[in-house]
């Protein structure tokens, strides 16, 4: 029992930088050797309610997609703004993206990309889909696309002008779209598209945020001013398994192209590192509880 | 080339973040500097180019600019107000950027109070209500809530000592708040750990041919050069 304390203590007084290692060695070895360790992803009731939103809306629907994230945090997002792409492609939705984070024009740009040169989904520019630029303001962004979008937009990224865009024909505002998806990492977010645009004209949102932001944000999903919400990386690799599964289903869909074949998204890959530097870090804690503990008494 | 040669700079700098874990060193600080740079020019640039140029010179100079905007005169007053703030680089004028900070102060605090107290307040007190129609597990979960609210509130509530009564109430909104911030502190790990997964699988994909192994070449010259480094160091700090 001695013995046993004095490791626990031992334990305690240990270098932080053996730590940051086993933290990397437990996120490197799932990486390089997936095949060791395979954790099944269980898909939560938020995950599937934001499934089942965007699932309820028709062909030729309009879905504003609001860009909110950056190189920083685009492990996490990324695989989701890819996922709900898809999984509004394949329903022949019509997808209107617009980035509030400088940042998040190159994302929006990333993620359009990624899924047309999948060659999965029929979709053209300007028909299908339309990239808004980048506009500074925050807040006052989405309070200018709830009221009057062009008195703020003109132009596409390309600098078409929207009055050339046939999809754009009767935007004018938030009311002319069917449901806003915001891809938040800070602010503004989904709670700046909660007060802002959507509670105000009743316009259904649903988000997927970071990790960070999700404790924040649940006051809104519980009210269901949000309507379900992607959490983090566990959410999307939730959301890419039941899109997945969703496509394979759906393979002689009009909107798909069959003879491509359709890949698992990349957070779910990842699904296993997360779990082990979980498991690492609960292990840390309760040693450095004990630690701590032992210490005390001992004084 | 022009690929290979981003690639190679995303590992130098990303490797050069990392190497903070060993200690404070001269690649950390060239990335920290180079970060903060790169936002900066970026932010300014995009932001000129994609709001000021089509949004505020569009609609003064719309035969110059064609951002499809008509003429609009009244325009001219955010620019002017643009301008003042630029006056916070000067001792003299300084003064006047305030007249601009006073008209965002006020825009902003109206707009938010509006908002804030529809989305945030209205609706979260409505939400927290109890709907006794409900099954006898919702019902328990609201009265979990209600309770949570309450008694969270009360721990705000500083007008009275927290004895007795008051106290034990208080008392129970601290372990609300405990697991509040145990929830956050759980999910700003996975948050952290997502991101190093995010940076960890790019260095695994440059490390192949493809892209003249970029990661372990980088990470070999830069243990050769912290080396280097480290010993100069400490013979400096020796003979001083």
């Amino acid at each position: 029992m001695e013995l046993l304390n004095k490791i626990f203590i031992k334990l305690g007084q240990l270098d932080r930088r053996f730590i940051f290692i086993l933290i990397g060695l437990s996120v490197l070895i799932p990486l390089l050797r997936p095949d060791w360790i395979n954790i099944p992803i269980k898909t939560t009731s938020n995950s599937r309610i934001v499934f089942e939103e965007l699932n309820s809306l028709k062909s030729g629907d309009k879905v504003l997609l609001s860009f909110e994230y950056g190189a920083s945090t685009k492990p996490e997002i990324h695989p989701m703004s890819v996922a709900v792409l898809q999984h509004l492609f394949s329903k022949g939705i019509k997808v209107y993206t617009v980035p509030l984070w400088p940042e998040g024009l190159m994302m929006a740009k990333f993620a359009i990309e990624e899924v047309v040169s999948s060659n999965l989904f029929k979709v053209k520019e300007h028909i299908d889909y339309v990239s808004l630029p980048y506009k500074a303001g925050g807040e006052i962004i989405i309070r200018g696309i709830a009221t009057d979008l062009r008195s703020i937009f003109t132009q596409d990224i390309n600098n078409t002008l929207l009055s050339e865009i046939p999809m754009m024909n009767g935007v004018n505002n938030i009311s002319d779209f069917d449901f806003v998806f915001d891809l938040s990492a800070g602010v503004p977010g989904n709670a700046e598209w909660v007060q802002f645009a959507c509670d105000e004209y009743n316009i259904p949102l649903s988000s997927g945020c970071t990790s960070i932001m999700v404790t924040d944000a649940i006051p809104y999903v519980e009210s269901g001013q949000i309507r379900g919400i992607l959490a983090g990386m566990p959410g999307a690799a939730e959301y890419e398994q039941i899109v997945f599964e969703y496509l394979n289903k759906n393979r002689n869909n009009k909107y798909l192209n069959e003879k491509v074949s359709i890949l698992p998204g990349k957070a779910t890959s990842r699904m296993s590192a997360q779990s082990i530097a979980h498991l690492l870090m609960v292990v840390f804690i309760i040693f450095g509880n004990i630690s701590y503990y032992l210490t005390r008494r001992d004084k | 080339m022009v690929e290979i040669i981003g690639v190679w700079c995303a590992v130098l700098l990303t490797l050069s973040i990392f190497s903070y874990l060993y200690g404070d060193n001269p690649f950390y600080k060239a990335a920290e500097h180079i970060f903060v740079g790169v936002s900066a020019g970026y932010i300014f640039t995009i932001t000129f180019w994609d709001t000021i140029w089509p949004n505020l010179f569009g609609r003064l100079f719309p035969t110059i600019v064609q951002a499809g905007f008509d003429f609009d005169a009244s325009y001219i007053f955010p620019l002017i107000l643009g301008v003042f703030m630029l006056f916070r680089l000067s001792k003299k004028y300084d003064w006047l950027s305030r007249i601009s900070i006073a008209y965002i102060v006020g825009m902003m605090a109206g707009l938010k109070f509006y908002v804030f107290l529809n989305s945030n307040l209205l609706t979260q007190i409505k939400s927290s209500a109890i709907n006794l129609s409900g099954s006898y597990l919702s019902i328990i979960n609201e009265f979990i809530v209600l309770v949570g609210v309450i008694s969270g509130l009360v721990y705000f509530f500083f007008s009275k000592e927290h004895t007795g009564a008051v106290g034990k109430v208080s008392r129970i909104g601290v372990y609300f708040l405990m697991i509040k911030f145990g929830a956050s502190f759980g999910f700003a790990v996975m948050g952290r750990i997502s991101l190093l997964i995010g940076r960890f699988e790019e260095l695994i994909e440059y490390s192949s041919f493809k892209y003249y192994y970029s990661t372990p070449a980088i990470l070999v010259l830069m243990i050769i050069v912290l080396t280097y480094w480290s010993i100069k160091n400490t013979n400096i700090n020796e003979n001083n």
